[in-house]
């Protein structure tokens, strides 16, 4: 198959947004994920206390 | 409601949060995603236009740059003079009115890299080729208040004075064919020859530029000395050509009444 | 500070810093004639200085504390005191080169010292020397902090921060001497470019081998945005700059593309540096720098998230915004364009999410210079956003571009976003790096403050009214329909806004200076800490690690 400027630049038209759907679905879903609430909250408060050195 | 409704799912989901657990596929993961959303949307939106030579005007006269236009061009992007001037003339009307036919692909074809520039502090230099005389550049290069009285531009004084290096000119022809610039083994090999020649009319080795750029080449002494050539030479040589490597912007858009 | 380091690892820094001096040396010797050489030179000394340094105490006693109790912390130091070292001169040169389009005689007759040459040298001085060493100090500083660990090794971070610099250094010396390979933030030529890529892979191993040392499954996520700014910088730097130098013993190259194909490439490159060299990374500085300054836990973490995406993936395809009416396709402007406008999303979520962080904690924006930095930067990048969506608008962009809006657009954005949270990171890491108790003076934090929001203010509202103005004299027709200005007419109608930038950037530069002398002073005299937070203090304990209101 000959790749034509056409061919390139309507798969680049048509992609792009299903790609966009895809990652932004995906993401919104990762994000508000229920079980993972409890993993952010701890992420969140955990850089308020951490000067004390790494962890041994 | 959400729960139960992805209930069936959690177990799949939780086994590969159990495998993300090894820090290292962790980081690795996020490293990866990040490049897959950045990097799709760019490729996707440049790759197309690495095929666009088929869409886009052509024109076989299409001519290159000289040896000491190109010389000229070095110097105008080693001074930085493209931090204050563009070279594309928009599609707008007052673009088209102020500067002349607006800019084609095909035009900075030749360019590596183009110059299109990203801010107009001086104006537009597309089309500014023969517009005004060898000697107006170069008095207006050596000191642009005593022409240009409200002109905030530098003054390049110093270009006259300074002698044009010309040994590394065939290396640079090479190198710009190694990029798509179809230069000849003729026109790299007589390269510093050829930069000479321009700015020395009536002589063989002007000839020899005629010769392997075309007749319509500008040969002439660009900065009213004959005794040696300086990058004001150059400089001027390139700018004079400045929307003169094709005419076929003035062919495909008709003039507007007066511009 | 080198008696942290094993006698192995002087050994391993002397070959390393011995190596790049013969390359220098080499280059010298290949490029003698050209700018390369002198480049070579500049090179040879910098490595043979760090040689020199390191084998002074090549055998001096190892180190005796335990190293893995405690964070790594002296590149950060260095790192923070090069950056302040590039802001003044970075915006020093700022300050010139504005007064140089208000005063052309201020050119001088040097052929280095015209706006064209030292223009990069204000816009590489700020963005990789200010912006650049900031960014790896402070990934440093958060990478250990956010991971629980200590960094992944102690010759890599000297090698990443030292070997930037040098990039640093060749980039702005060769601006004076014309090297440029003209593409705009991307100037510096081949061996340069060559250079910098070695320089971030290792700094890529580095973070993720940092990372890899947490005991957290999750990251947090201003690394995310640290971990954005170094992967795709190295994506856009490799291809944007690829091209063939005329020779291999000169600096010139030519690029690799031409005409559109490189408008197209540059402005990708161009857009996505502002993307994620001046947005990802100082997006994780605010993500941690603001919520421990304000001891509060992010509002939303999920949004977080989001708007990270949001940034990594819209921002991508935005470049091609700057190109609106140009010999660009159509569809390409459009789909700039229509990214640009979504980008308005995730960055307004990021700007949100840091002020409503700070919902509840308004007293101590009040009392806190510190953290009215952080603040003022979350509401200029919500601004800037806002503007940079609208300007990608075709028909707005039809009257912004070229003008001095554009620089006004950039300006409200470096110096009231990148510049402001920076700035605000490091009043808040000084303290903390050097443990002092408080900066050496609050009250030139003040100000350093006012003196930065007046200059940016001024600023910007200069280059509005010069830009608006510019373009409004450019398309205005006389009533028989030809143009009613010339363009030396606009350059008469630019003058006082002119000064008045320069006015708004010098007390910019000013608060810098201010700055800089703060740090110096509170590293050289401030009193020392008690050094409780050196010890584990566990995790119910949440002490600040400084006070408030200093």
């Amino acid at each position: 198959m000959e790749l034509t400027y056409e061919w390139t630049s309507a798969f680049a038209q048509s992609f792009g947004l299903i790609y966009l759907m895809v990652l932004s679905v995906g993401i919104t879903v990762y994000a508000f994920w229920p079980s993972l609430g409890k993993r952010f909250d701890k992420a969140a408060k955990s850089i308020l206390d951490d000067e004390d050195g790494p962890c041994q | 409601m959400f729960r139960t409704l992805l209930k069936p799912f959690t177990r799949f989901f939780e086994f590969h949060a159990k495998t993300h657990y090894r820090a290292e596929r962790h980081s690795m993961a996020l490293s990866v995603g990040i490049i897959l959303a950045a990097g799709v949307g760019g490729f996707i939106e440049i790759a197309p236009l690495f095929t666009i030579d088929d869409t886009v005007e052509a024109d076989p006269d299409m001519r290159l740059y000289t040896p000491l236009e190109q010389a000229g061009r070095d110097i105008y992007i080693r001074e930085g003079c493209y931090a204050c001037h563009s070279q594309m003339i928009r599609t707008l009307q007052d673009d088209v009115d102020r500067y002349g036919p607006y800019s084609l692909a095909v035009e900075s074809k030749y360019d590596h890299p183009m110059l299109w520039g990203s801010k107009r502090t001086g104006p537009d230099l597309a089309r500014v080729g023969e517009k005004y005389s060898d000697d107006w550049q170069v008095r207006h290069l050596v000191d642009p208040r005593a022409l240009v009285p409200e002109s905030v531009m530098p003054q390049y004084a110093f270009l006259l004075d300074t002698a044009l290096e010309t040994d590394s000119l065939p290396g640079r022809l090479a190198a710009l064919r190694a990029v798509g610039v179809p230069y000849t083994d003729d026109q790299i090999g007589s390269a510093a020859s050829d930069a000479l020649g321009q700015a020395l009319p009536d002589t063989e080795r002007a000839d020899g530029v005629l010769d392997r750029y075309g007749d319509e080449t500008n040969v002439r002494i660009f900065d009213g000395r004959s005794d040696r050539l300086t990058e004001m030479d150059a400089l001027v040589a390139y700018l004079q050509i400045l929307g003169g490597l094709t005419d076929l912007p003035t062919k495909t858009q008709p003039a507007r009444g007066e511009e | 500070m080198m008696n942290r380091l094993t006698t192995g690892e002087r050994q391993a820094a002397m070959v390393l810093s011995g190596m790049v001096a013969l390359a220098g040396f080499a280059m010298a010797i290949v490029g003698r004639g050209d700018p390369m050489g002198v480049h070579g030179w500049i090179t040879l000394i910098f490595a043979g200085v760090l040689f020199f340094l390191v084998g002074n105490v090549l055998y001096g006693p190892e180190p005796t504390e335990d190293r893995s109790a405690s964070y790594y912390d002296d590149p950060t130091k260095v790192g923070i005191l090069l950056s302040l070292f590039w802001a003044v001169v970075g915006m020093g040169m700022g300050v010139w080169v504005a007064a140089q389009l208000a005063w052309p005689e201020l050119r001088f007759d040097a052929a280095w010292s015209s706006f064209g040459r030292i223009r990069p040298v204000h816009t590489s001085g700020v963005i990789f020397g200010f912006g650049g060493n900031a960014l790896i100090a402070t990934s440093f500083h958060i990478m250990q902090r956010t991971s629980r660990a200590r960094l992944a090794g102690h010759i890599s971070p000297w090698f990443v921060l030292l070997g930037f610099n040098l990039f640093c250094i060749i980039a702005a010396s060769g601006y004076l001497m014309g090297v440029t390979q003209s593409k705009e933030y991307a100037e510096p030529e081949w061996y340069a470019d060559i250079w910098l890529v070695i320089v971030w892979v290792v700094y890529f191993v580095l973070y993720i081998r940092t990372l890899a040392r947490r005991n957290e499954p999750h990251i947090y996520v201003a690394n995310w945005y640290y971990l954005a700014f170094i992967l795709v910088v190295a994506v856009l730097h490799i291809v944007n700059n690829l091209a063939v130098p005329a020779s291999f013993g000169a600096a010139k190259s030519y690029s690799a593309f031409s005409g559109v194909q490189d408008a197209m490439t540059q402005w990708w490159y161009g857009h996505n540096a502002v993307a994620f060299f001046l947005t990802a990374g100082f997006l994780g500085m605010l993500y941690y720098f603001l919520p421990k300054r304000a001891e509060r836990p992010i509002y939303s973490y999920r949004l977080s998230i989001l708007s990270f995406w949001g940034i990594v993936f819209f921002y991508i395809w935005a470049g091609s915004h700057h190109l609106h009416y140009t010999a660009i396709p159509q569809w390409v402007q459009t789909l700039g364009m229509t990214f640009s406008v979504m980008l308005l999303v995730p960055s307004w979520a990021s700007a949100g999410n840091a002020l409503m962080t700070l919902n509840g904690a308004w007293h101590k924006v009040r009392d806190d210079a510190t953290l009215r930095f952080m603040m003022v930067a979350a509401v200029f990048y919500g601004l800037s956003t806002f503007e940079g969506s609208f300007m990608a608008i075709r028909p707005v962009n039809s009257l912004s571009h070229y003008t001095d809006w554009t620089v006004g657009h950039v300006h409200a954005g470096a110096m009231g976003w990148v510049a402001l949270i920076t700035f605000g990171s490091i009043y808040a890491v000084v303290p903390v790096l050097w443990r002092k108790e408080t900066m050496y003076s609050w009250k030139l934090v003040e100000w350093h403050f006012w003196l930065a929001l007046a200059g940016t203010v001024i600023y910007v509202f200069a280059m509005w009214n010069s830009g608006i103005t510019q373009g409004l004299m450019w398309r205005t027709y006389t009533e028989s329909g030809s143009l009613a200005y010339s363009f030396t007419d606009t350059l008469v109608a630019m003058h006082p806004y002119y000064i008045a930038r320069m006015i708004g950037g010098a007390l910019f530069f000013a608060g810098a200076v201010i700055g800089a002398f703060n740090v110096v002073m509170t590293i050289r005299s401030a009193g020392h800490q008690a050094p409780q937070l050196d010890y584990p203090t566990g995790s119910e304990a949440n002490e600040p690690a400084v006070p408030a209101a200093e």
